[in-house]
Parts: structure tokens; sequence; C-alpha cells
């Protein structure tokens, strides 16, 4: 395994190094990439297809671009325009997503839209604390933890906060990922005396940052004792209309400390924060399993011990809480035809296997911490390469972006709204004296 | 002849009555039917009948025909008597060995305690110890040990060079010329073993078509057998290998009779205690054990916490040993103490309870079945013992399949002169746990628990090698055949052995 990558790698180099035909002869047939990230998991899937790299000032069909280069691309400035046979790895406008504080204001947008219309999607209803307190949530569509953007929603946020004193409550800067800036709130005096500090001298780069601050969830479900989140991957090939897959080899990432809500354990981050490379620089990290359970798995724990049904319920549940999450952005999402992006999103399950959305990566990692990650990490972006490319392989804008059933490889459909509206067309032709039935099962 | 047969059922039954006043829910099941008598349905004047109907409305007949199903398959087996050894006996040795292999695995666990300065029954647990022990019951991979000195007592390999190196009686003499064959085979050992015509006829419900019932339609089943409690018929369901995961440990339970009631907590909370109290060197070989093997493996390294509280109390519990059914020899020479279960760790021991974290979220639960489970099965695996379905027999039913079905991979070995149970043998020793993923594991426990029989074991071995022959007939090395072996990850249990059943 590693002897073969090396292998490969090395005839990556030596095709870097050998300079590639620029006369382009066979410019429709030949494929040129370029990538930011020199990660032999996408090096190596590329060289299987037989493409060629180039740099990013040549030709290239087929970008994997970091999000500044994407930007760049995209920006008025640089001038440049894609033609029909080039593709990059990101929408311009991603953060609308992956940004904390955006994905929560373009949710609670959504949602007061939605109920502007009088949709039964928007339905509330009353949550009782046990302090007495009183809080609204919805229905359908309360799939993240009650969110506020410091130092913008402050007395909102202080307003929520007294309705139950008891709760816990996390702060996390919204420009930093990977756990950087992670930290647990429990006392209002304490977000205060942040908050001075933050403003002091010291600490002059903190004070420009924005902060969001979440409803700590605080009973997570465990697993053999221990808190863990759901890694699962994304991949949007368009967003007007909506064509979204999920890729069905995602993990569960576990905390090596045991979770325990004692106050003493508050500012162990270790017990809180699920992320790798948080938990890498913990004393008990494995590198044999890298803390990684397989989603597999965790669907054949939870129905020999919980059941079919609500095992269902909660990966029918996470599939809806993508979907929504995706159609509260892609209103403003700069749906480019050139683009497509694979999406790391971050879910905790509760104690009531009841998924809440963290937060949505844009540049999931692709370092691979274990044999099986490398496995798993080769095949997503096979996957992903066989969905976002036509049948003859060769990028091109003009494709209708419908894969075949073959292509998905392990990703299944979560929402295609033009194949959706398809089948509904061809319903109501054929139904067309009788009531049509509400075909998509999203909506 | 019919007199004897007569005779012989009022034997059983006679010994099935007294052995049932021994068990431990004789009491409450005794309780019941008295309560029963006092019920107004039961008639003073026609009682046997009454009563007899009283019982089966109560459900009380499913319960009493469960604890005889039990009570048949494991504890009416003739007993040995160690004094009456048959010298004409041709498995005398085989018994030896097993006896023998007993005592140096046992010698071995006393050295080591010697050597480390610990008593070989345990101490008491400083109060310290004790407390910190206590606290950390539930995150037991938080209680920090110093475990460098510590080495598991066996591993599969040390078993099978016992195996390899076994003589039978007339065997003795003859190889002394060939001293470059290896001495590998175990066809000079007078076990009997099935051929593939009378396996077939054994798992015939895995070969009829009709099996493949929808899983919408296994589900209402499954549900169906589980309301009517009978352990035989969820025996039978098992058979299917198509067993959907909700109901699996449900069914499992009743076909081991493992289901917990108030005198098991009891029992559990017992040997926790004892744990606690007590300092034994086997707590350092289970912390070992699933260091070595479950912490590190990514299927199961959530459970750790899980698999140090059921490995510490199987250790402590002497029901074990008194389940267990031991094989016995006269040999000479001074005997070691074992274990209050009378089984000392070996590597991977902890495996074969890995597999019940999938099935249960409760310890005790897990304990439970999985102490039935070990004590029906992996205890013939991992001792030396001349049962039909022990080790050696599972060993030789192995070999036996190669050489008459796959003749070209028999003479590949060999011509390398590796032996091929090398290859196998810690699947079959382990179960097969630990090698396939647990949603695989599971089907193939399944098939053993529903055809009451380890012989799947060798059956599948033999499939996965013919699976994978072209590659293994291209290599030269036992390095090489071990790393086309490796990886299990993409095989499916139940096709390939039905595969295996119905080839010519």
């Amino acid at each position: 395994m590693t002897q073969e990558s090396i292998r490969r790698s090395n005839a990556s180099y030596s095709n870097m190094y050998g300079r590639v035909n620029q006369n382009m002869t066979h410019e429709r047939m030949k494929v040129y990439f370029c990538t930011d990230l020199d990660k032999s998991v996408l090096v190596n899937n590329f060289e299987k297809r037989g493409w060629s790299q180039v740099s990013a000032d040549d030709d290239w069909n087929f970008y994997w671009a970091g999000v500044q280069t994407c930007r760049n691309i995209f920006s008025v400035d640089s001038g440049y325009r894609m033609n029909d046979n080039q593709m990059i790895n990101h929408f311009p406008n991603h953060y609308e997503l992956s940004r904390k504080d955006l994905l929560v204001k373009n949710i609670k947008r959504y949602r007061k839209d939605l109920e502007r219309d009088g949709n039964p999607l928007a339905e509330k209803t009353d949550v009782n604390w046990s302090g007495g307190g009183c809080s609204t949530r919805y229905l359908y569509l309360d799939f993240i933890p009650v969110t506020f953007v410091l130092p913008a929603d402050y007395n909102m946020f202080v307003e929520e906060y007294r309705k139950n004193p008891q709760s816990t409550w996390i702060m996390k800067p919204c420009g930093k990922s990977q756990g950087a800036g992670i930290f647990l709130i429990n006392k209002l005096s304490k977000l205060k005396k942040w908050s001075r500090e933050a403003k002091g001298a010291f600490h002059p780069q903190i004070a420009k940052e924005s902060y969001v601050i979440s409803r700590y969830i605080d009973n997570p479900l465990l697993i053999g004792g221990k808190k863990f989140d759901l890694r699962l991957y994304v991949l949007v090939t368009s967003f007007r209309p909506l064509k979204a897959y999920l890729f069905k080899q995602g993990f569960c990432r576990f905390c090596t400390v045991k979770y325990d809500t004692s106050m003493t354990e508050l500012d162990n981050m270790y017990v809180h924060l699920t992320n790798v490379s948080v938990q890498k620089h913990g004393g008990e990290y494995n590198s044999l399993h890298g803390g990684k359970w397989s989603v597999q798995n965790l669907a054949l724990y939870l129905e020999g011990t919980r059941g079919k049904e609500v095992t269902d319920r909660l990966f029918g549940a996470i599939s809806w809480l993508i979907v929504h999450s995706l159609r509260a952005v892609a209103p403003v999402m700069a749906s480019d035809r050139h683009c497509f992006e694979c999406y790391g999103y971050d879910i905790i399950i509760d104690n009531n296997l009841k998924p809440w959305l963290v937060e949505v990566n844009a540049s999931p990692s692709l370092t691979s911490t274990t044999v099986t990650d490398r496995i798993l990490k080769y095949k997503l972006i096979d996957n992903i390469l066989s969905v976002v490319l036509p049948p003859d392989g060769v990028p091109d804008v003009r494709w209708n972006k419908i894969p075949s059933a073959d292509a998905l490889g392990n990703f299944e459909l979560l929402i295609d709204e033009e194949l959706a509206a398809q089948e509904e067309a061809q319903n109501s032709q054929q139904n067309k004296n009788s009531k049509s039935m509400g075909g998509n099962r999203w909506k | 002849m019919e007199e004897l047969q007569d005779a012989s059922i009022h034997h059983t039954a006679a010994k099935l009555i007294n052995t049932i006043k021994t068990l431990k829910n004789y009491e409450p099941l005794y309780e019941n039917v008295q309560k029963l008598v006092c019920s107004p349905s039961v008639d003073r004047n026609d009682m046997c009948n009454t009563l007899e109907e009283a019982i089966k409305n109560a459900g009380l007949e499913t319960e009493i025909r469960n604890i005889i199903f039990h009570l048949v398959r494991s504890k009416l087996k003739p007993e040995e008597k160690p004094s009456q050894i048959n010298i004409n006996d041709p498995l005398a040795y085989l018994k030896r060995a097993g006896v023998q292999w007993d005592r140096r695995v046992r010698k071995s666990l006393n050295a080591m305690c010697s050597e480390l300065k610990m008593a070989s029954q345990g101490q008491p647990r400083i109060s310290t110890d004790r407390d910190e022990l206590l606290s950390k019951w539930d995150e037991l991979s938080n209680y920090t040990i110093d475990l460098a000195n510590y080495r598991p007592v066996y591993a599969p390999k040390d078993i099978l060079d016992v195996l390899l190196s076994l003589k039978g009686p007339t065997k003795a003499a003859e190889n002394t010329e060939f001293v470059q064959v290896p001495k590998w085979e175990f066809s000079h050992i007078s076990l009997p073993v099935k051929n593939l015509f009378e396996l077939r006829n054994h798992y015939s419900d895995l070969l009829r078509t009709e099996s493949y019932a929808g899983s919408s339609d296994m589900n209402l089943q499954c549900q169906r057998v589980l309301e009517s409690k009978h352990a035989p018929l969820c025996q039978h369901l098992l058979r299917k290998g198509n067993t959907p995961a909700p109901y699996r440990g449900a069914l499992w339970s009743f076909v081991l009779g493992s289901h917990v009631n108030s005198f098991d907590i009891e029992h559990w909370n017992r040997l926790k205690a004892n744990v606690l109290a007590t300092d034994h060197i086997v707590d350092k070989l289970v912390f070992k054990d699933i260091q070595l093997t479950a912490s590190n493996d990514d299927q199961y390294f959530v459970f750790e916490d899980v698999l140090y509280q059921v490995l510490l109390c199987f250790s402590r519990d002497t029901e074990i040993a008194q389940m267990i059914q031991f094989e016995h020899y006269p040999i000479k020479g001074k005997s070691y103490e074992a274990p209050p279960s009378g089984v000392v760790p070996f590597h991977g021991i902890c495996m074969f309870a890995a597999t019940f974290c999938y099935l249960f979220d409760s310890p005790i639960n897990l304990y439970f079945t999985f102490r039935a489970f070990y004590i029906r099965y992996c205890h013939r695996l991992t001792t030396i013992n001349t049962h039909p379905q022990g080790i050696v027999s599972i060993c030789l039913l192995f070999e036996k399949l190669l050489q008459t079905h796959e003749p070209q991979l028999w003479s590949h070995f060999r011509e390398l002169q590796i032996q091929p149970i090398r290859v196998v043998f810690k699947w079959l020793m382990r179960a097969f746990s630990g090698h396939l993923p647990p949603d695989q594991l599971l089907v193939l426990w399944d098939l053993i628990l529903g055809f009451d029989s380890l012989e799947i074991l060798s059956i599948f071995a033999i499939i996965i090698l013919s699976f994978r022959k072209e590659s293994l007939m291209q290599v030269n090395s036992l390095d090489s055949i071990e790393a086309i072996l490796a990886d299990l990850s993409s095989v499916q249990v139940l096709p390939l052995v039905q595969l295996a059943l119905s080839r010519d």
C-alpha cells in the first residue's frame, strides 16, 4: 500500500517536471488538471484517469483549488473567464454555508421566509425549560442549536440565556476551523469577563473577530461511554436547481477522554471537541484507528441495540437536515455551472437520537490518519469525479449533470430538483384528470 | 428393545428432574406453579389436568420446555469418571495432550505470578486501588496500570504448534524416515469428521431457495417467534442467515438461555465486588489483552470500557468452571491453580466478547449471552479436546475438505512445505472474531447458533481460500499468502457458505 503510493507520487513528480505538451492537438480528449493541494488521494485519482498535471497558469480543465485561489479566479479583477471544458471544486461564495455566522443567518432567513409564506414546514411549538422559562422552536426545522452572533446579537442572547440559566453555551470564532479558539460558558459573568479582556489592548485581533454562541448539546448520545460527532460528506453539483448527494461512508469521530459534565472538566476541551486535529494532541490518541468509527458500524449498533425504526428515523432526519441547510443557502449561492463542491458536514446526535448540525466545512481534510481513512478518502475523490464529470470523462458545463446510477458509486442521491420536477411533470401528464399527489419527498 | 428405550426415557426424565431442581431458576419457577395451584382455575378434583392447563395458559410450559432444551443440549452428557480411563481408547493421547496443555498454561501463569511476586490466587486489593477502580468502573480505559511486564499467556500460534506436534500412537515410528516432509497433517487423528455430503445434509436449510424470504417477511417472522418465546424456534430462525439486526440479540438470548433474571444481576454484582476486593494477575492480563486487540481495532475501540468490565467479571466467575466440561486424563506431576473461572486468558479472548457489543447496550445483558456462547463454543476452540466440534476436529475437517475439494491448492501448499492450517488457524480459533467486519461476523455466528455447530468455520475458511485461489497459486511464501488473506472486509458470509456447500 505505502510502497505503491510512493511509486505513484514519484510518477506524478516526473510528470510535473516532464512538462506537458503545449500544442494540445487533442485538446478535447486529453484532460489537464491542476491542484493546490499536493495530496496523493487527489493526484493518484487524477492520474488513474490518464489526466496530466499542469500549473495554474497553463490551460487546465479541472482545478482542485484552495478556497482563496477559487475566490481569485472568480473575482472581477482577475478577468479570468472559464470556458465550457473547465471545472473547479468550489462555489465562489461557499462561505454562505461554511461560515458559522452566515450559516445561521441563512437558516434563520429560510425559516422566516417559509413562515411568511404560510408553509406548514415552518410550524412552531413551545419548549418548557425545567427552570420555568419557555422558548419557541420550529417543529421541523429545529436542526441547529440555538445560536447568536456576537457581539451583534448580544441582547438577544442574554434574553434567551435568562430563560434557562442552567444551560451551557459554546463560543466559536466565525472564521476559524478545526476547533481553534473554542470555549464553553456556563455563567454570564464569564462571557462578560471574556468580552472585557477581548477589548483590551492585548487582544486586538480578537476584538475585530465575531463569534457565534450556541446552546451546547449537553445530552449527546454516548457510545461505550464516549462522546462523538459525525463527519458526513455531501457533494453539491448545482444549487439552482439543487442537486446534492450523500457519501455513504461517513464516520464517527470519538473523544479519547470520557465524557463528564462536572465543572472541573468544563475546561478540558478534549472531552467536548471531537475534531481529530484537537484529539491528536490528547495523550490517548490512537494512531491505528484515529478515533474514527464507520457510520455503517454506528447503524449496525443502533439497529441491534435500539431497533430499526429509531435508526431509520435518525438517518432520515440527517438527510432532512442536510437538504434544508442546502435549500437555505441556495437562493444566495452563485450557482456557477463550472462549480461543484464537497462539504464536510459535522453533526452531533443527542441521546434522543436527534441530529444537530454543528457546522459545514467547504474544504474537508483530505489528509489520511489511518489506512482505512486513506482508502475511504481515495474512494471519496474517485466517486466525486465520476459524479461531477459527464460520461465521457471530459469536463463540460453543457452536460445536464444527471449522472447514471453506476456513476454514483458510494454516493446516494439526496435531492435533484430538476429530476423531481421532470418526474412531477410526467406524473401530472399521466394523471391529467386526477389530482397530483405531492411528488417530492422533501417538500 | 422397546423396554430398554422406555427405561432410558424414564432414566433421562428422572435425571432431568433432578438437574432442574439444582438450577437457579427452579425456585422462582416452583413459586409460580405454587401460585397457580392456589388460583381458581385449578380444580382440586381434577388437579392433574387443570394444573397442566393453567401452566400452559400462564406461559410456564414454554419456560419449562426451554429449560429442558438447554439442559439436553449442555448438561446431560454422560459423566466421565477420571478413574476409569480406557487404555485402548485411540484418542487417549489426545486427551492426555489436552490435559498437559491445560497444565502447561496454568504453570506458565503461575510462573508469571512468582516472577512478578504476586499471589497466584490473588491478594486483597489495597484500599486506594480499590477506590480508584470503583470510581473508574465505567471508564476503565482511564484506569492506568503498568503492564510492561505482562504478556499474553498464549496466542493461537502456541496452541497450533502443540497441535502440529501431536503424535498418534502408530504414527510415531513412521515419520522418522522422512525428516524433510513436515509433520503437518491431522489425518492420523482418528476423530470422525463429516464429508461434504454429510455437511450438505446438516446445512440443508441453507440451500433451500425458499429461505430467501423478503426482509419485511423476516421481520414479521422474528416478531412472531420472539412472542412465542420458544428457544428451538428461535434457533431455527437463525438458520436462514438473514436475521435482521434488531432481533438478533433477543434471538441469541433465547437460543443460549441467557436472559437476565434478578439472581443474575445479583451474580454480576458479586463478581464486580470480587474484582474490587481482590487484585488478581488475570486483571492485568485482561487489560493487556484488550489494549493489544480491541483498543486498536477500528471496529471495536469504542467498546473498550464495556469490555474491561465484562472480562474482569468473567475472570471471577466460578460458575464458568462448573459449566465447562473439561476432559480428564490422569497425568503425573504437580497440578497448578487456575483463575476462578478456570479460563486462563489468552491473546484475543476479548474479541469473542467484543462481537456482543453490537447486540447489547448493557454490560450485564452482554455478559450473560457472551458467557453462554463462550462456554458452548469458544471453549472448544481454545483448548485441546476430542469434542467433535473441538479445535482439533475443526482443523481436521478443514484439512480433509481442502485435500478433497481443492487438490491444486493442497499440492501447492505441499510443494511450498507450508501447512495450510497455519494460514487459517487464527480464523478458526477465534471463530473469525476480529477478522471479519462485525455485520458479517454476526451472520456467521447466527449460523453457528442456528445449526449449533462450529463446522461452518472450516467450510467458510475453505471457500475463502477457493475464492482467492488464483492469487494464492502465484505466490511462494507464507508472508505473501498471509498478505493475500489478510483483508476480509469485502467477504460476504451467506453467499460464500451457500456456494461452498453446493459445489461438487
